[in-house]
């Protein structure tokens, strides 16, 4: 068993709080990633789980038992670092086996059990050599076997691949994926990476200045961000935000008002904010070129061309804010030349004074429903 | 890197090595010179630096001219090999904490160190010869060994924290994690890397203590059977004369030991033994 429960979670460091009562519920066998800019006190959460951090305030609880003042060993949890850690005097099979070396396990159990860890992280055939002849993806191969001959409930990632270079990244991802459904174990993994996040995890838990900003599926907040912070985080390139003025609701939706140009946005209707400047959202892969419910003339500075995408930035006057349109890879224009670009009305967030979300009626067939409620998977 | 020199800047670099080393080695070449002249042609006139008809001479009559020089030696061996051992076992530990634990008052602490590192044991003779007193230790190899250990420990305290502190605490913390005590963290993480590091405090603090005992010896110790090499090469200086050649000599042999101990230490100091523990 692995449930993690967080109750009223804070961290403070001196006076400053760096992690504001946090709740949160993680299922035994789930895949919670934690992602957030840096300085959201991500990995300090990471390590109060662990307990390499005290916690200020709140309880930890793994399997409804606090742990709070138990050492990492007693919780059941296992640990990744960032810079692999390993330890650079022992061969490969003395670095899987620490643990069990600490734990007095017999020899033969133990060489059984590291050489099970081996097989399944192909490192077989490494066992004899030093940390310092292996490549940055196997080394942190062996810190992830060391964490997986311990058998712990919950398995901590601490920015695991963020020592990789892209290629090597983008495997590791997949051998982390196969190996989490391979151990059925709960695993919590902390990056800044939102592909990591988007693509691994069963639910992500985006975290804002010590504050849990939204928790869902990885769909679920590509298309219901709960709120601005989560819309401009989530999605790459970043969502464009542009003013507008909330002219009327109805049942379709609220009806919004750009330099003139109206549209109707379907989100869950929303009295008392008529007349209201709101915030429209809408993601660069949203944007069309040629006229729109909203339409947009703009002048490209830059044009990137990624083959399967051109990425054209504009800045639109007087908002400062680059506006960022994902077009298809063969579109034509050019910089410095004025295009019309269209934001379809279906496709747009929309978001109230205080940056809160207005639920979007996002025709939920686009999305895996399995996803959006693991627990109906 | 940028890795050539024009022919003129190759002569002026080797030439500043040369008057450096010429600097550093020419009182060694000129004792070793002297052990192989023989005593007479030392007060000639002129003056020559090269021995002639020099031999090794010396360095056989100067085990006759003075009987217990053999003991000397082992005395200042013996002394400065208990002395390292004695630092390192505290020093070890003690550089653990400060380099990884914050607790109340080690800056201070370390403050402290490095002020007594300030006094020279001279400084403190009067007062340290009444606590041997007391203890009644004079006249005893602990009364040697105390002091030295005394004050080798800040200096080792300070180089090894240094070095210490450049060990990723990741490994700490991921030992930690497997459930390791602070204990076995140090023994079986944090030792063998630091290996390195230890090997130098070793050799300064050896070096150290052949060096410092002069002064120990020469106030707290009055039998000749204790006596470490400094204090014995005053028995080269006879009533008449000094016997320079033999003297030279016994320096030179005295000091081999020392040179044999750090040559065998010197193959730990091996760089690079973090390589791959953590992805700088």
């Amino acid at each position: 068993m692995g449930q993690l429960n967080l109750n009223r979670v804070q961290k403070f460091y001196g006076t400053f709080e760096v992690l504001k009562g946090i709740e949160l519920e993680v299922k035994n066998g789930e895949f919670v990633v934690f992602v957030g800019p840096s300085g959201c006190g991500k990995s300090t959460l990471l390590r109060m789980i662990a307990g390499l951090d005290e916690t200020s305030s709140g309880d930890i609880l793994i399997d409804d038992k606090r742990v709070n003042d138990l050492p990492p060993v007693k919780r059941g949890i296992a640990m990744v670092f960032q810079s692999y850690a390993l330890y650079p005097h022992m061969t490969v099979f003395e670095n899987i086996a620490f643990p069990l070396r600490v734990e007095k396990m017999a020899e033969e159990k133990l060489k059984a059990k590291v050489e099970h860890a081996a097989r399944i992280l192909h490192l077989d055939q490494r066992l004899q050599q030093k940390p310092g002849m292996l490549s940055g993806g196997q080394r942190q191969r062996v810190a992830i076997g060391r964490a997986i001959v311990r058998e712990p409930k919950i398995f901590l990632f601490d920015e695991p691949l963020s020592n990789l270079d892209a290629a090597l990244r983008a495997d590791m991802r997949i051998e982390l994926a196969k190996l989490h459904r391979q151990l059925r174990a709960t695993m919590i993994y902390v990056t800044h990476d939102q592909v990591e996040a988007m693509t691994m995890a069963d639910r992500i838990v985006v975290l804002n200045a010590g504050e849990i900003a939204q928790t869902g599926a990885p769909l679920e907040l590509y298309h219901k961000p709960a709120n601005i912070f989560v819309a401009g985080f989530i999605g790459n390139p970043k969502m464009n935000f542009l003013p507008v003025t909330c002219k009327g609701v109805s049942d379709a939706g609220m009806e919004v008002d750009y330099k003139g140009q109206t549209a109707v946005v379907p989100v869950r209707p929303h009295g008392g904010l008529v007349g209201r400047t709101l915030t429209l959202g809408v993601r660069p892969e949203h944007i069309l070129l040629g006229a729109g419910d909203l339409s947009l003339k703009v002048t490209p500075t830059v044009i990137e061309r990624l083959g399967a995408h051109t990425v054209a930035y504009a800045a639109i006057n007087g908002e400062g804010e680059n506006y960022c349109a994902m077009l298809p890879g063969t579109v034509a224009i050019r910089p410095e030349e004025q295009v019309l670009t269209g934001i379809r009305a279906a496709d747009c967030h929309l978001f109230d004074e205080a940056g809160k979300a207005l639920e979007r009626c996002v025709e939920l067939t686009d999305i895996d429903m399995g996803l959006l409620n693991p627990a109906a998977a | 890197m940028i890795n050539r020199y024009r022919w003129y800047e190759l002569v002026a670099i080797y030439a500043g090595i040369l008057v450096f080393l010429g600097f550093i080695l020419a009182p060694f070449v000129e004792g070793f010179l002297v052990s192989l002249k023989p005593l007479g042609l030392l007060f000639s006139s002129p003056y020559r630096f090269w021995p002639e008809n020099g031999s090794f001479a010396a360095y056989y009559t100067m085990w006759e001219s003075v009987p217990g020089f053999a003991r000397y030696i082992f005395n200042s061996f013996f002394i400065s090999t208990i002395v390292t051992a004695i630092v390192l076992i505290l020093v070890i530990p003690a550089a653990y904490a400060f380099a990884r634990f914050n607790f109340r008052g080690s800056g201070a602490l370390l403050g402290a160190f490095l002020a007594v590192n300030m006094f020279s044991g001279a400084v403190l003779l009067i007062p340290l010869f009444r606590l041997m007193r007391s203890f009644g230790v004079l006249n005893t190899y602990l009364a040697m060994i105390m002091p030295g250990v005394a004050f080798l420990i800040p200096s080792a305290i300070w180089l090894l924290r240094t070095y210490m502190m450049r060990i990723p605490r990741e490994l700490d913390e991921a030992a930690f994690v497997d459930g390791a005590s602070h204990f076995y963290t140090l023994r079986r993480v944090i030792l063998p890397i630091a290996m390195p590091g230890i090997t130098v405090v070793a050799i300064t603090t050896f070096i150290g203590a052949y060096a410092q005992q002069f002064i120990y010896a020469l106030t707290f110790n009055s039998k000749t059977e204790y006596m470490p090499l400094p204090v014995g090469l005053f028995a080269y200086f006879g009533r008449q004369e000094v016997i320079w050649n033999e003297l030279m000599a016994a320096s030179f042999v005295g000091i081999a030991p020392a040179v044999v101990v750090i040559f065998l230490l010197q193959r730990y100091l091996v760089s690079g033994l973090t390589a791959g523990a953590v992805k700088q």
